[in-house]
């Protein structure tokens, strides 16, 4: 045969000399090479780690203050001001329309010039005087008395807190500060309303609000197709030519850029369907569109794990086609399908490009009601605030970005509680 | 388990095949992004003082982008008012009259600038127009650009690399870069360009307003924060956006002067800032009266653009008060524009 001849044909074999210095060297290279390839290895997982510790540091650190609220005690005097409107107006609908015409925002800003100076009006948030309003409507009997109601800041004001800003409202901090008349809280209109134009008035909600829909539509539409057709390709289709093309195609659509996605999701949903611009629902449409192929990979991928003397063990006892796969394979495949869809869903939760061609990158400064409403998501909503003027915003916007980072946290972590929950080895 | 979702999809399905609602209770607004605040701003106000109305969706697309939308036509999925940081072009008057949208009214909401700026640690740089044409355009001269640094161009400049952030060309900040500084630099250095003008226009184009794509011109997308950003981490770079944003980072920044005028607000009131520009908002007179608020709306733009209002606050310039008084008389008395008003050159 072709062995390579013994160097020593003949010659008796005598044992490795472990301890010899050329053998010696070859061992600690060996374990040189070992503790180097480690040292790699830890050295990579540092750097990300590194990385995301970075990002997570800088995102809390400018974002904690984005969830706060900085207010100011602004000395109200109702009665003397002899507002245009009765307790009984407050408690009817119209209550917001008859305060507006009763002249509340000037009334806030001579009160706030009264106790703050002529520069009055800057500290105060210029939406302050809808707070009062509010305050005004859960209780009426405000109007016959003096109060002192608690209001948002201006952002000059707050600038002028961390000692930066005009030298003016430095003054003025200076002298509130001494008499106690600033205090924090945390802000629930953060949570609870939409876009503002104001940095002190803004909040997230519109856009939690516009994302849930958006992924619900994304849902409905994405997971039952490509699951189906992950049915259909592992266990109805043959292996052909057209099988292998479409299998191809699925693949390449999986890498395709998100902003194919978006151009067309203009061209089918809004030019040729008539669909509604920037609302959630063509929103989800194109994200459905865009995860579907990552969905039918896993899911096939998943479906294919699945050993096939299951199947032949179910069909050989009797079952049809539709109860092997019903009863037997998604089961068995469902972890695996739902670890691709969630981790789907968490990529477009994530996803701006395609949403800014259909429309979504809007001011919209209500929570949408139903699927055809105007409507923005969060990402789309965190790059509006980036480009805002007003620096107040650069909390918010990492305020924004804390917020989605917990929703794709729940999304991943109910993806791996699924895992495990329905894993079956053998 | 899949019977359920079977009914969810189906659902979604049915949802998907219905068509949209025939009338809209809210305003659309779209176009541009120096104009996005200011037009926020005003909605948001019409709101607080109409609590009954819905708030206008107001999408920021850049000028260019919104006009298409606008001029798309006439109907519920269309918008009923372009916010424009420059004058619609005949071109698009005629898509827009094509498309049955004829009755627009144009009104002068305010002026802005196009600033040039550079970080505080910069190296004080100032331009002319001229400077700036050599430097930035794509053929200076009808010759191949090659300026590498800014002394290549005029000996005086200091010998710094030329690295300018700026706009992309759906921006209306662009268009009026190649307007008001490029094509006016062109003409005033080279001879043959004021011919080339009248005789083929594509031509004066490629020659006076087409900008360098080979990397010292750096287009940084719609978000002028950015651009700002980098300014601070590169001192010798130069940004162009709307004078907003340098004003409000006035402690990170300096205005770069352009033919010896300094980008401030008195400057670009007078209009002796080379890159002043007005603002505009161009109205669908069809919808007026169909969509609920945009009379409102209307109204609380001329109750907020006055030198004192808030739109001044939010970084806006406010226009002459003779253009004031003007726009307002367009909004009472319904004006609307033609092709001629509109080729006309004069800007109000």
């Amino acid at each position: 045969m072709n062995n390579p001849p013994a160097p020593d044909a003949g010659a008796p074999r005598r044992p490795t000399d472990w301890r010899g210095t050329a053998m010696q060297r070859r061992i600690r290279r060996r374990y040189a090479a070992e503790r180097r390839f480690r040292l790699i290895g830890l050295g990579a997982v540092v750097l990300s780690a590194g990385f995301l510790a970075f990002l997570l540091i800088t995102m809390l650190s400018n974002g904690i203050a984005g969830f706060t609220r900085t207010e100011v005690t602004l000395p109200i005097d109702f009665r003397a001001a002899q507002l245009d409107v009765t307790p009984q107006q407050l408690e009817s609908r119209g209550a917001d329309l008859a305060l507006a015409g009763a002249g509340l925002e000037e009334l806030v800003e001579r009160s706030a010039t009264a106790a703050f100076g002529a520069h009055g009006p800057d500290v105060i948030s210029p939406h302050a005087w809808t707070g009062v309003r509010d305050a005004l409507k859960d209780d009426p009997s405000l109007l016959n008395r003096k109060a002192a109601i608690s209001v948002p800041v201006s952002q000059d004001l707050k600038s002028a807190l961390d000692g930066a800003g005009k030298p003016e409202m430095q003054a003025i901090a200076a002298k509130l500060k001494q008499h106690d008349m600033i205090g924090s809280s945390f802000d629930f209109g953060f949570l609870m309303s939409a876009d503002s134009t104001d940095p002190t008035d803004v909040g997230i909600w519109g856009a939690v609000k516009g994302s849930l829909f958006t992924m619900l539509v994304t849902l409905a539409i994405a997971f039952p197709i490509g699951v189906l057709s992950a049915v259909y390709l592992e266990e109805y289709a043959r292996k052909n030519r057209w099988t292998d093309l479409i299998e191809v195609s699925i693949n390449n659509l999986a890498a395709v850029p998100s902003i194919i996605f978006g151009l067309l999701g203009l061209a089918v949903f809004l030019s040729f369907m008539n669909l509604p611009r920037s609302a959630s629902l063509v929103g989800g449409l194109t994200l459905a569109l865009m995860i579907m192929p990552v969905i039918v990979i896993a899911s096939r991928n998943a479906i294919k794990a699945v050993p096939p003397s299951i199947r032949d063990a179910a069909l050989g006892v009797g079952a049809s086609k539709v109860q092997v796969i019903f009863h037997h394979v998604l089961p068995l495949a469902l972890p695996g399908i739902l670890t691709g869809t969630i981790i789907g869903m968490a990529r477009a939760l994530g996803e701006t490009a395609p949403l800014l061609m259909i429309g979504m990158r809007a001011f919209i400064a209500q929570p949408p009601e139903g699927l055809t409403d105007p409507a923005t998501v969060l990402p789309v909503q965190i790059f509006l605030w980036s480009d805002q003027i007003s620096r107040g915003f650069v909390e918010r916007t990492s305020a924004a970005i804390i917020v989605l980072l917990l929703f794709l946290l729940a999304m991943n972590a109910l993806a791996i509680y699924l895992r495990n929950r329905f894993e079956t080895r053998w | 388990m899949f019977g359920r979702l079977t009914v969810i999809a189906a659902a979604a399905i049915a949802v998907t095949g219905c068509s949209q609602d025939s009338s809209r209770d809210y305003m659309k607004i779209v176009g541009s992004s120096t104009v996005y605040p200011f037009s926020t701003a005003v909605a948001e106000a019409m709101v607080n003082a109409n609590p009954s109305l819905k708030t206008p969706v107001i999408e920021s697309t850049g000028t260019g982008g919104g006009m298409k939308l606008f001029c798309n036509g006439v109907g519920v999925q269309h918008p009923d008012i372009e916010d424009a940081s420059r004058r619609m072009t005949p071109g698009e008057f005629q898509t827009c009259t094509q498309n049955g949208v004829d009755g627009i009214m144009e009104i002068q909401v305010g002026m802005d600038g196009v600033a040039f700026a550079e970080s505080k640690k910069g190296p004080k740089l100032e331009l002319t127009r001229a400077d700036i044409y050599r430097a930035l355009a794509a053929n200076p001269m009808g010759k191949q650009q090659t300026a590498k640094f800014w002394n290549d161009v005029n000996p005086k400049l200091p010998h710094t690399p030329i690295q300018v952030f700026g706009p992309p060309s759906t921006s209306g900040t662009r268009d009026a870069l190649a307007e008001l500084i490029l094509a006016k630099g062109c003409k005033e250095v080279d001879p043959q360009a004021a011919k080339l003008e009248e005789s083929d226009k594509d031509a004066f184009k490629d020659r006076c307003q087409r900008i360098r794509e080979d990397g010292a011109y750096v287009d940084k997308g719609e978000n002028d924060n950015i651009i700002v950003q980098n300014l601070t981490v590169s001192p010798n770079a130069i940004g162009i956006f709307g004078y907003s944003y340098l004003e409000e980072n006035r402690d990170r920044l300096n205005g770069v002067p352009v033919n010896g005028v300094e980008p401030t607000y008195a400057n670009i009131a007078d209009r002796s800032y080379p890159g002043a520009r007005p603002l505009f908002i161009y109205v669908k007179k069809q919808h007026l009266n169909a969509v609920p608020g945009m009379k409102q709306f209307l109204h609380e733009y001329t109750q907020m653009w006055d030198p004192d209002g808030p739109l001044v606050a939010k970084g806006m310039i406010a226009a002459p008060a003779d253009i004031r008084q003007q726009s307002e008389r367009i909004i009472d008395q319904g004006t609307t524009i033609t092709a001629e008003t509109l080729a006309d050159d004069e800007l109000h």
